[in-house]
């Protein structure tokens, strides 16, 4: 065989398993647009339907339009089928909680994380630690405590109590441990003199921080931006106990409503996980152009 | 005129822990006059404090006590920005997501200056340093030495007194460095500001410095211009630190002979004895039965007489390294090689027995346990 012969070989083997690869990843995320697109309430569980399975009945459902459907096959008898709560609402709130929470978690963790690598004080080896060990707890676990102190605040403040989307942000914005730790271990990477050039061109420790670390450290922030938006659009535990009436939930817990003990709508469900996707997606596409590492290159001398 | 003058007195500096408890001191209390206009180099090894002392002289380090005044105004408790000063860093601190333009407009912008005057200020130091043509540019697409000269170029436009020099030329190339050297010495020239200047390369801090202040360990051990500390080191480490390749330091003991003092040296084999004759003399007879250290520059042994006294030694070639026009030559003494610059485009091999002339007017006696010269 020429060697010719065998790069060819290589080459062919390479692809094929990288496609191989690629399927099987893709192939849970292919099952369940497909069920999202058969007719009926079927669990994922194809990934090819013959042509007489397909509706789009779920998806008319989800979009709020009415359609409808036949409820005795005998008589040909119709119905309107029509949501209680439109299925966007939960969209719009997901939305608007993610974006406002992984808003704040990068104004708090930032300039937490600045006061860490940048400032000496007393503890802060310590309190460097115990955030190290906080974040191994996931958020989850104190699930009761914010039941309890959402109920108490409620109580004084009606706007940030069980129930509302600003409680539920508060509640979101405790997970800030690991974020600091990423963004302080970036900000060590970004030498000193750079601040120091700037005091003695005359910056404040503010205007520094703004007009030289910040846009320095874009690609962090884009990173920890689009973890914790994809973190909390996905997030159900939290937001199944804090939110209550149906027109506060999130898509998270309105998907799951659509699972009754009885009847499973997976049809439902999977378009609506399928839709939780694309601002995820848009985020990520949006996002990227800022995670190009080496942002520092060329200002300093490694 | 004195606005450009730095005056330190009894500086110290101790680092502390995040808790407040000392735990280093740098800087052990020092004192130095630097006049306006001067163009001061802090040489020393690592660590001895040379970066430390000009960073609180910028006032990027607190002052632990003393102080430091610039032309005549105690600055210790000023903002960086209010003292008057400019600094170059070693890693060139470019801000990377910034034009060339704007790293050296920064400071007039924090400043609210006018937009003419920026322009103006800018454009006139770029074309000096020849910048002009990159100014849209980011600092990642220019060379190092390119980069190095914006850092300058932000520092000149800033007009401040006094000039701060942090190692700006040891992250470049060998060619750039003697370059960018006598770009620096230029632009002292030109602008006649006080500079001072930070470095741990003897060969920058001779060629460039109207005066030189070598450090170690927190102290510093002498303040002269280069040919005095060259000609006259104060003390044992001086004498070692200035100069390539360094001063010849032989251990021995002074011995009261019939004909005269003789230096004999400690050691079993290979002993030298040199007479002390002339000038050392009677600083030699203050150490007669006593350890001295004989010290004699590379440059002061050469295979013919040189002016002054001389005196003949035959030594057995250990290494020798030919340069070209001279000769490295290392010969076996008793505690040691001694090293001879030998002119001329002779080889020597290891094992030759060569005679060489020792130049006695240029000697330097050293008391081993103040490690001071002696006078």
């Amino acid at each position: 065989m020429t060697p010719k012969d065998k790069l060819l070989i290589r080459k062919i083997c390479a692809h094929a398993f990288l496609i191989g690869f690629i399927a099987l990843v893709l192939a849970p995320f292919v099952m369940v647009v497909t069920a999202s697109l058969r007719k009926g309430n079927f669990a994922p569980s194809r990934v090819f339907l013959s042509p007489n399975e397909y509706s789009l009945e779920h998806w008319k459902f989800v979009l709020g339009v009415p359609y409808e459907e036949v409820v005795n096959a005998a008589t040909g008898e119709k119905r309107v089928i029509r949501a209680g709560t439109p299925p966007l609402l939960w969209f719009w709130n997901s939305i608007k909680v993610s974006l406002i929470a992984s808003t704040g978690i990068i104004l708090l963790s930032g300039t937490a994380a600045y006061a860490f690598s940048r400032l000496k004080f007393r503890f802060r080896k310590p309190t460097l630690v115990g955030l190290l060990i906080l974040q191994m707890f996931p958020l989850l676990l104190a699930l009761v405590a914010f039941y309890v102190i959402l109920d108490f605040t409620g109580q004084y403040l009606k706007w940030l109590g069980l129930n509302t989307h600003p409680g539920l942000i508060m509640v979101y914005l405790g997970g800030i441990s690991s974020y600091i730790w990423m963004i302080k271990g970036y900000f060590d990477t970004i030498p000193l003199s750079m601040e120091e050039s700037a005091w003695i061109d005359g910056a404040s420790r503010f205007q520094t921080f703004v007009r030289i670390l910040l846009p320095m450290s874009l690609p962090i922030f884009a990173v920890v931006f689009i973890l914790s938006f994809i973190g909390y659009m996905s997030e159900y535990p939290v937001a199944s106990v804090v939110l209550q009436t149906s027109d506060n939930w999130t898509l998270a817990v309105g998907a799951n409503s659509f699972l009754y003990e009885q009847e499973k709508l997976w049809g439902r469900f999977a378009a609506l996980a399928v839709l939780s996707g694309v601002p995820i997606t848009v985020m990520f596409l949006l996002c990227q152009r800022f995670v190009i590492g080496g942002l520092t290159s060329g200002g300093v001398k490694e | 005129m004195s606005e450009g003058s730095v005056q330190i007195k009894d500086l110290v500096k101790t680092y502390t822990d995040d808790r407040g408890r000392p735990t280093f001191t740098a800087v052990k209390k020092i004192n130095l006059n630097i006049d306006n206009g001067e163009f001061m180099v802090l040489v020393g090894p690592s660590g001895c404090g040379k970066t430390t002392t000009l960073r609180m002289v910028a006032g990027l380090e607190k002052i632990s006590s003393g102080t430091i005044s610039i032309g005549e105004r105690v600055v210790n408790d000023l903002e960086p920005k209010d003292r008057g000063i400019a600094m170059v860093f070693q890693n060139y601190a470019l801000y990377p997501h910034m034009s060339i333009f704007n790293n050296m407009a920064f400071g007039l912008q924090l400043a609210k200056k006018k937009k003419d005057f920026i322009q103006e200020t800018v454009s006139k130091t770029s074309r000096a340093l020849g910048l002009d043509s990159m100014l849209e540019r980011k600092p990642q697409a220019l060379s190092g030495g390119q980069r190095q000269r914006v850092a300058l170029g932000r520092a000149i436009v800033r007009n401040p007194q006094v000039f701060l020099f942090d190692e700006p030329l040891s992250n470049l190339d060998a060619k750039m460095r003697v370059q960018m050297r006598s770009e620096i010495s230029r632009l002292h020239t030109q602008l006649g500001n006080t500079m001072i200047y930070v470095t741990h390369d003897q060969v920058e801090a001779m060629t460039m410095g109207d005066r030189i202040c070598v450090m170690k360990d927190g102290l510093i051990m002498q303040v002269a211009d280069p040919l005095t500390l060259y000609r006259k080191p104060e003390n044992l480490f001086v004498a070692g630190f200035i100069g390539s390749p360094p001063m010849n330091l032989l251990k021995g003991k002074v011995q009261k002979r019939d004909n005269g003092l003789f230096f004999v040296e400690s050691a079993e084999k290979d002993a030298l004895n040199l007479p002390l004759q002339g000038r050392l003399e009677p600083l030699a007879a203050k150490y007669v039965d006593k350890d001295v250290v004989f010290g004699i520059r590379p440059e002061h042994i050469s295979n013919e007489p040189q002016e002054g006294s001389n005196t003949p030694v035959t030594m057995t070639v250990d290494i020798s390294e030919p340069m070209g026009s001279e000769s490295l030559v290392y010969m076996k003494a008793g505690t040691g090689n001694v090293i001879a610059r030998i002119h001329g485009e002779n080889l020597y091999h290891q094992g030759d027995k060569v005679t060489v002339q020792l130049n006695l007017d240029k000697v330097s006696l050293f008391d081993p346990q103040t490690e001071n010269v002696i006078r």
